[in-house]
């Protein structure tokens, strides 16, 4: 591989770092397995209960989610609209807006307050009990999140048919069931298993909608459980094997899921020739693209609504407020800052790599967090603190900041190891053979190509670690809170008008975060070369 | 002189390996020719340090270049199409070929010369996408010319071109090996280049260089 820029450092810093990862997490696990050996006396967790539970919400979860996701690219791919890129815009946030938003929002449209509740009382004269609450209420936020973004992954798988397979389809006169039929399901059907293997990772692991809206141990995931049981239980046994059981659950799909087609990251526009539908399944386009846009959009305009009309004024005049924001820019921008340099050290050092073997150990740390999950990670910091006699308060925002990167690392890693890996395929033998210094490589051929995609990747482990309950709520105190905790707190003291204020504005920061750093480093990075 | 003798490299799976002897000239132009998969470009990788032969010696005025990695020989690249960094503009394209630790307004000043040797005067600031495709290989040789290395290894540069712009670059390639006395290596399979700028003529025939 003499075509490749030699890059040894590029590999060193990158192995070393894989390393330091592998021995964090080896703490973590010892801590864990310390906990579980040293522990003595029983604990009243019916892990077999919660397992059954949480495989079974995930697994409906990635079903539904697959499905309302195959139907909304399938729309969006057919119809052509002012403000498509908007409606594309909003599915593909649908993967950093925090779960405590949407679980927010569904109670405040299904719960027994909600809109549909008090129209019903006031049109027909009948309440209904609730579906926000329970299995409905979690597959319900679940795929509304998961849903979208499935359905703008899927929409870049549909979007990338070649235009001379749609020319030939086209000149066959093929019915919009054929079309789907030979040329969508064969482009949508090897992303269904790698995608399917996420969501239902994601499902698995969600923290903060099975709490908010699971209604009781009934409906208790293995990582609400670990929370209950460190938190309010004090069953640090059982928590260890739950956790345990996490582990383990998560490391298996992971290892069957890596032997799918991964997921591309890459959200191009289509330019794809016309080729309209017939007028019926036209109009059954257009359904399925308005319910889905109204199934995710209203619970968050519901959110909006709702938190800048009652408690706005009143949560903006709290000081704990404004430190709880600072408290959650400050570790947001930490973690983002973090996972860049972490996964611009991974991928280029993977990019760099001679060896396949190389390649494939650099790519593991990014499934670190897939296998230790927010929780659990937290559980095993939380344990490691206390071994070491570290005070909690010290540790809190460190353990905090590295927990959130290694959250958003797998997606990090997915946005810049791709650009990564194209630019020595096609421009390795060139930067070779032109003795480019590394130093120049980075600064004028990969940073202004990288640009966009570092807004993103910034972007998103912004907006995780500013949505992240799953974290914080082992190690928050009063003094360290962040804006989900604080509104988490809010809710469990009944301060319903302060919590609808707080997840308007959280969900206001994601999106212009979301929106705007992508923009701003890639101008930046423009700029830069000037 | 370029001389490479019994240079020994075989793919993954290829039964007879390649046996490539040549002898390049300063400030001649070399053509090699072939049908499709007979090793041109495979050639060339070894000639650049790409790939490594598994026997054979491949020197410049006598000096062993197969020591060398491909960063470190005397060697300048074109080829047929991606020879640019759209994103970059002609002059920080072209930047890229001055030796390291060039000063800035000295480096400025070598750019400019070189962009208006190859008839890119005036170019410097327009991006690499928006030229033309006889405008990117002007550019990619007015890096080689920042370079100075004296070997230039020419993978089908003209077969994107259109038929003027085609004539008049083929023409600038071969006034600038005259007057900077490079050792140009063309690999094309198109007659017309060959008779119009080489002035010797190989044709690889069952994985051996045949003088025409």
């Amino acid at each position: 591989m003499l075509t490749l820029p030699h890059r040894p450092m590029r590999v060193a810093a990158a192995t070393a770092l894989t390393l330091i990862i592998a021995v964090l997490i080896a703490a973590v696990l010892w801590a864990i397995l310390n906990a579980a050996t040293d522990a003595s006396g029983g604990s009243r967790v019916d892990i077999a209960h919660l397992l059954r539970m949480t495989a079974l919400q995930a697994g409906l979860t990635m079903v539904l989610s697959l499905l309302v996701g195959t139907a909304l690219a399938w729309a969006l791919n057919r119809l052509r609209f002012a403000g498509r890129d908007l409606v594309v815009g909003l599915f593909a946030a649908a993967i950093v807006t925090p779960g405590m938003v949407v679980a927010f929002g569904l109670l405040s449209i299904w719960g027994r307050n909600g809109w549909i509740n008090q129209a019903s009382e006031v049109l027909f004269g009948i309440g209904f009990e609730s579906p926000a609450y329970g299995l409905s209420g979690i597959l319900l936020a679940h795929v509304i999140l998961d849903g979208a973004f499935a359905g703008r992954i899927l929409l870049a798988r549909l979007d990338a048919i070649p235009q001379s397979r749609l020319k030939m389809g086209q000149s066959l006169g093929l019915s919009a069931w054929q079309r789907f039929a030979l040329i969508d399901w064969p482009a949508l059907r090897g992303s269904l298993p790698g995608l399917g293997a996420i969501i239902f990772l994601l499902a698995f692991t969600s923290f903060p909608i099975v709490l908010l809206l699971g209604g009781g141990p009934a409906n208790q995931t293995l990582e609400v459980a670990i929370y209950t049981a460190v938190r309010l239980d004090f069953d640090l046994v059982g928590a260890v094997r739950l956790a345990l059981t996490q582990i383990g659950v998560c490391s298996l799909v992971i290892l069957l899921a890596s032997a799918f087609t991964p997921v591309p990251s890459a959200l191009s526009r289509s330019t794809q020739p016309r080729w309209r539908d017939s007028a019926p399944v036209r109009v059954l386009q257009w359904a399925v693209l308005v319910l889905g846009a109204i199934g995710f959009a209203l619970p968050l305009l519901s959110v909006l609504y709702d938190g800048l009309t009652s408690g706005l004024l009143r949560v903006l005049g709290q000081a704990g407020f404004w430190r709880a924001t600072g408290t959650s820019i400050i570790i947001g921008a930490s973690s983002a800052l973090l996972t860049l340099a972490l996964a611009l050290m991974l991928a280029l050092g993977r990019s760099a790599a001679y060896r396949q073997g190389a390649r494939v150990m650099l790519g593991i740390p990014a499934f670190a967090y897939l296998a230790v999950p927010a929780v659990v990670l937290s559980l095993g910091f939380f344990l490691l603190v206390r071994t070491t006699g570290v005070p909690v308060g010290t540790a809190a925002p460190v353990v905090v900041v590295i927990a959130n990167s290694l959250l958003s690392l797998p997606f990090a890693i997915a946005t810049l190891g791709p650009p990564l890996d194209a630019i020595i395929r096609t421009r390795g033998k060139l930067i070779r053979s032109l003795g480019l210094s590394g130093w120049t490589q980075f600064i004028s051929i990969e940073y202004p190509l990288l640009g966009r995609d570092i807004g993103l990747m910034l972007a998103l482990a912004f907006c995780f670690s500013l949505g992240d309950l799953g974290v914080i709520a082992l190690f928050g105190t009063q003094d360290f809170q962040t804006l989900p905790l604080m509104m988490y707190r809010a809710l469990g003291s009944y301060k319903s008008n302060d919590a609808a204020a707080i997840a308007a504005l959280l969900l206001i920061f994601t999106i212009v975060a979301f929106v705007g750093l992508p923009r701003l480093i890639e101008r930046i990075s423009h700029a830069s070369r000037r | 002189m370029l001389r490479a003798d019994d240079l020994v490299f075989a793919h993954p799976g290829q039964e007879e390996p390649y046996h490539f002897s040549l002898e390049a000239q300063p400030g001649e132009v070399t053509a090699i020719s072939g049908a499709s998969g007979s090793g041109k470009s495979t050639l060339l990788d070894l000639l650049a340090g790409f790939i490594a032969p598994v026997s054979g010696m491949l020197t410049l005025d006598g000096e062993d270049l197969l020591s060398l990695p491909p960063e470190a020989r005397p060697v300048s690249l074109l080829l047929q199409a991606d020879n640019l960094f759209e994103h970059l503009s002609a002059e920080e394209n072209a930047a890229l070929g001055l030796p390291r630790g060039t000063p800035k307004p000295t480096g400025q000043q070598l750019v400019a010369q070189a962009l208006a040797e190859v008839g890119l005067a005036g170019f410097d600031t327009k991006q690499a996408a928006n030229l033309s495709g006889g405008q990117k290989q002007r550019v990619a040789l007015a890096r080689t010319l920042l370079r100075d290395r004296p070997v230039l290894l020419l993978d089908e540069p003209f077969s994107a071109l259109d038929d003027e712009t085609r004539r008049t670059t083929r023409e600038l390639v071969g006034a600038l090996t005259r007057r900077h006395n490079w050792h140009t290596v063309l690999v094309s399979h198109h007659a017309d280049d060959i008779a119009a700028l080489a002035s010797a003529h190989y044709r690889i025939v069952a994985g051996r260089l045949e003088r025409v």
